[in-house]
């Protein structure tokens, strides 16, 4: 296990290395707004250009700048500078990842909480109309675009916007330790929107997975052996098809922590999502990078703790 | 304001509300005054920059004249300068040459610094503008002038000698020749005063972080530690203004009722954005306006078109047509397409009439007798087209001038880039197929804003035949400031061009240089209207849309209609009456 689990990261650096490079190597080789123009203003002279493009590094070889950013991140963590906000791009992430991990715990627990339930649901009573709802509403759930549902849930029931004023609207995050209440009522709306698609999805995925493992023979051996139906469907049916969600789950949650960029952005919630579709708007590479990079830490990291629960799980599972 | 006009605004037609709107405007004097309270502002975005060195946008200028005391300022209700930090208008010299400035007394800087300001404060400022660790973007354009102004960014703060401080409240400015535009950039931020001892230690660094560590002395500042670091900004997220301890009343025409202004930033849906200032949430709007559609509606309802304020039609959107390479060196061609554009659908890409009136040449109805009348005003059309819907039959006589026999283009095919997301695309694809009418197969490169223009079309070698998302606003009421970068060949530079359509008109580069020399200012807007019939004639660029931009407020504060900066709310007289 200990063996897997270094090579396991020992690949994990290799993918970040690949990301890294393929993320600088798409902004230096396709048309994006150049920084040096953009930090120059207006009427700049050559010189000025030319000594702002030094300044920041940009007149090195491609190769050179990618060499001093890689250096930077392996030595000291360092993820760069923003141009456009004059701060490292690393006190930006960090200053953000509260509130990403707000509105992703929350929305986590929301689509777990919903999908899998209506899933199992469904799976048990197959064919009814309450799994023809379900299934209904959740196919209408996965097709709505976040940025769709969140206006809308703008509109409904956020303060300031909506015709039922109940919860907090766009912009009104405060951090958890300012004000517990208003950071629950500021989420309410953001967790929802962004757990509807995910909670439809895993109901599908429950449902056909159960539906698959109710036909096991280790579930007619236990109906067999006269175990109430609840036991044989939350013991032992419902475990053995959750292994494969929980592979979903894992990316799911690391792929958020990276930054729930429409939800964050519909909201105005100023998480690592929203830093991100700020920095393209303003074309700050080191922050684009550095927030491309964070994602793919946080989807690596969680593809090894989903792997390596596996085998807590799954008992056929050694590695 | 400044170039390139931000995509996704949106403004009113003014001619028949009267300029400006009816809010009630107070000064400080003001018997029924009330001090204190919040004012929140609402933006998409964050400032361009958050030094007042580099402060160059309309929004940064919202929070920069809040924070910081230029030479001159403006007033909410005017287009035109007043004295600020100065006492009076400058005393200019019978040469045009040398301009002096008496400062205040008893303004002061805010914590940490807390000492009076000196003209050396002024001196140092405009000085550190040319340090390339601060690299100002336009000291280049308005204060070359200046006896021995540095050529190019200097390594570190450089001293100008035509920069002169005989005593501690005069600064004396002498310039090389006379200039027109030099009053009007004694307005911008770059001339409010920075105390050296304390930024010294910021400017030194490859890139100044002053920003982060400035000291105000406007009647606000943005929140800081005890040791001068910025607290209240949160790039992105907030800035904070709270009351400058060291602001002397006295000293200054600003009211500044609220006792703290909250920059609330990330609000990217415009009708969001729209709603909670219309629902009482939040008191303003400040870099992004209201959508045309919610414009619509509110103009529709009693209870709530009062809210709004406008702009005067400031500033031209045009399509611009690169002269540089074929077909565009013909002048005919570009006068077929001049022809061959139906402006009026050009115009509903933005939202229609509700935006402003039909462009005709450059310079704007804004500028008044300040060289708009003298153009012709609204009358001058040199490519008239019934209801500016185009006229093919003129296109096509304009093409076979050009040598195209049957009227229609038969040459290779043309390229523009334009914004990847509305309005500017929607412009973009009126543009290909108006000219698809006349011949032309247009190929269009979307990409973002940013990108199309320090890429493709501020850059000469990278340029398209077309940029048809560009446009211009004056940094103040000089024909000067709408014209020069934008049409004087002199300007085309490598990076960050601004004469888009690369003109390079020996006449009419002779007029302007001529023309920027001019004091007196009666001669001198005449001169620069005479350049702008001369540059709309030549059909380099088709101007389309004089724009307004909205300001909508919240019941519960005053409203200020704020006639210059896009309409962006002068907070320091802005009332909490909720």
């Amino acid at each position: 296990m200990t063996a897997y689990v270094v090579r396991r990261v020992l690949w994990g650096v290799a993918l970040l290395l690949i990301v890294s490079f393929l993320t600088f190597a798409i902004f230096y080789l396709f048309p994006s707004a150049d920084p040096t123009a953009l930090r120059a203003g207006r009427s700049a002279t050559p010189q000025l250009i030319a000594q702002i493009r030094h300044q920041l590094g940009l007149d090195k070889p491609f190769y050179d700048q990618y060499w001093i950013y890689v250096k930077g991140i392996v030595l000291h963590f360092d993820l760069g500078f923003s141009y456009q906000n004059d701060e490292a791009v690393r006190t930006q992430i960090l200053s953000r990842l509260p509130a990403t991990i707000s509105l992703a715990a929350g929305a986590f627990a929301v689509w777990i909480a919903v999908g899998i339930p209506t899933g199992v649901i469904s799976a048990i009573r197959p064919r009814t109309p309450l799994d023809r709802l379900s299934m209904g509403g959740a196919l209408v759930a996965i097709s709505a675009p976040v940025y769709w549902l969140g206006l809308v849930a703008l509109f409904l029931f956020a303060k300031g916007t909506g015709k039922l004023q109940w919860f907090g609207g766009a912009g009104s995050y405060v951090p958890l330790t300012d004000d517990p209440g208003q950071w629950l009522s500021s989420l309410v709306l953001p967790w929802f929107v962004l757990a509807a698609a995910f909670a439809a999805f895993y109901a599908r995925m429950t449902r056909a997975n159960m539906i698959e493992t109710m036909s096991e023979d280790y579930i007619r051996t236990a109906r067999a052996k006269g175990l109430p139906e609840r036991r044989v469907i939350l013991r032992h049916a419902l475990r053995g098809a959750l292994t494969p969600i929980l592979t979903i789950a894992g990316l799911d949650i690391g792929l958020l922590l990276g930054g729930a960029v429409l939800t964050e952005t519909v909201f105005n919630i100023p998480g690592v999502g929203r830093f991100a579709y700020d920095s393209i708007i303003n074309s700050d590479l080191p922050s684009i990078q550095g927030t491309v990079l964070f994602g793919a830490f946080f989807i690596i990291l969680a593809n090894l703790v989903v792997d390596v629960l596996y085998a807590v799980l799954d008992p056929r599972i050694r590695y | 304001m400044r170039p390139a006009l931000a995509a996704g605004i949106a403004a009113l037609a003014l001619a028949a509300a009267g300029c400006g709107g009816s809010g009630s405007l107070k000064s400080g004097s003001s018997g029924s005054a009330q001090k204190g309270g919040t004012i929140t502002v609402l933006s998409a975005g964050d400032v361009d920059q958050i030094d007042p060195g580099q402060m160059y946008y309309s929004f940064s200028y919202e929070i920069g004249y809040a924070t910081q005391r230029p030479l001159f300022a403006y007033k909410p209700d005017s287009v035109d300068t007043v004295p600020d930090l100065a006492v009076a208008k400058p005393v200019v010299s019978k040469d045009g040459k040398t301009f002096t400035v008496k400062l205040r007394r008893g303004v002061r800087f805010s914590p940490p610094v807390n000492r009076p300001v000196t003209s050396a404060d002024v001196k140092y400022a405009i000085e550190r503008g040319f340090a390339s660790s601060v690299a100002n973007g336009y000291v280049t354009t308005y204060f070359d002038d200046l006896v021995g102004a540095p050529k190019q960014a200097t390594s570190g703060v450089p001293g100008i000698p035509g920069i002169q401080t005989p005593d501690k409240h005069t600064i004396v400015f002498k310039l090389k020749r006379p200039s027109g535009v030099f009053q009007g950039a004694l307005g911008m931020l770059i001339t409010a005063p920075v105390p050296p001892e304390y930024a010294r230690q910021f400017d030194s660094k490859t890139t100044s972080d002053y920003g982060t560590h400035q000291v105000a002395t406007g009647p606000y500042m943005i929140q800081n530690s005890s040791a001068g670091k910025l607290t209240g900004y949160q790039p992105g997220r907030r800035i904070l203004l709270v009351r400058n301890p060291n602001w002397n009343p006295s000293t200054s025409w600003r009211p500044a009722f609220a006792d703290q202004i909250v920059f609330r930033e990330g609000f990217q849906d415009p009708t969001v954005l729209t709603r909670v200032i219309l629902n009482g949430d939040a008191d303003a709007n400040g870099d992004t306006t209201p959508p045309p559609a919610e414009l619509r509606s509110i103009t529709g309802k009693p209870s709530e078109k009062d809210q709004l304020t406008f702009t005067l039609e400031g500033g031209a959107r045009y399509i611009s047509l690169n002269t540089a390479k074929p077909p565009f060196d013909n002048k005919f061609v570009r006068m077929a397409v001049a022809y061959a554009l139906d402006r009026n659908a050009l115009r509903l890409t933005r939202g229609g009439p509700i935006d402003g009136r039909i462009a005709t040449h450059f310079i704007d109805p804004s500028f008044s007798d300040k060289g708009f009348v003298q153009a012709g005003g609204s009358g001058f059309d040199p490519f008239a087209t019934p209801d500016h819907s185009g006229d093919l039959r003129k296109a096509r006589e304009m093409l076979q001038k050009a040598g195209f026999a049957n009227g229609k283009y038969s040459g290779p095919g043309l390229t523009q880039v334009a914004d990847n997301t509305p309005p500017g695309s929607d412009t973009a694809r009126v543009v290909a197929s108006n000219l698809a009418r006349i011949g032309m197969r247009v190929r269009t490169i979307s990409v973002t804003h940013a990108t199309m223009f320090t890429r493709f079309c501020n850059v000469p070698k990278q340029e398209p035949n077309i940029c048809p998302n560009v446009g211009w606003i004056a940094d103040f009421h000089e024909p000067q400031a709408l014209l020069d970068a934008t049409f004087n060949g002199k300007n085309i530079v490598p990076v960050n061009n601004s004469n888009w359509p690369q003109l390079n008109d020996p006449r009419i580069n002779a007029l302007m240089a001529r023309a920027e020399t001019i004091v007196d200012p009666q001669q001198r807007f005449a001169a620069w209207a005479r350049i702008d019939q001369l540059v709309t004639k030549t059909a380099v660029a088709i101007p389309w849309l004089w724009e307004t931009f909205p300001t909508l407020f919240s019941s519960n504060v005053t409203k200020v209609p704020e006639l210059w900066n896009l309409g962006a709310p002068d907070v320091t007289f802005m009332e909490a009456t909720g």
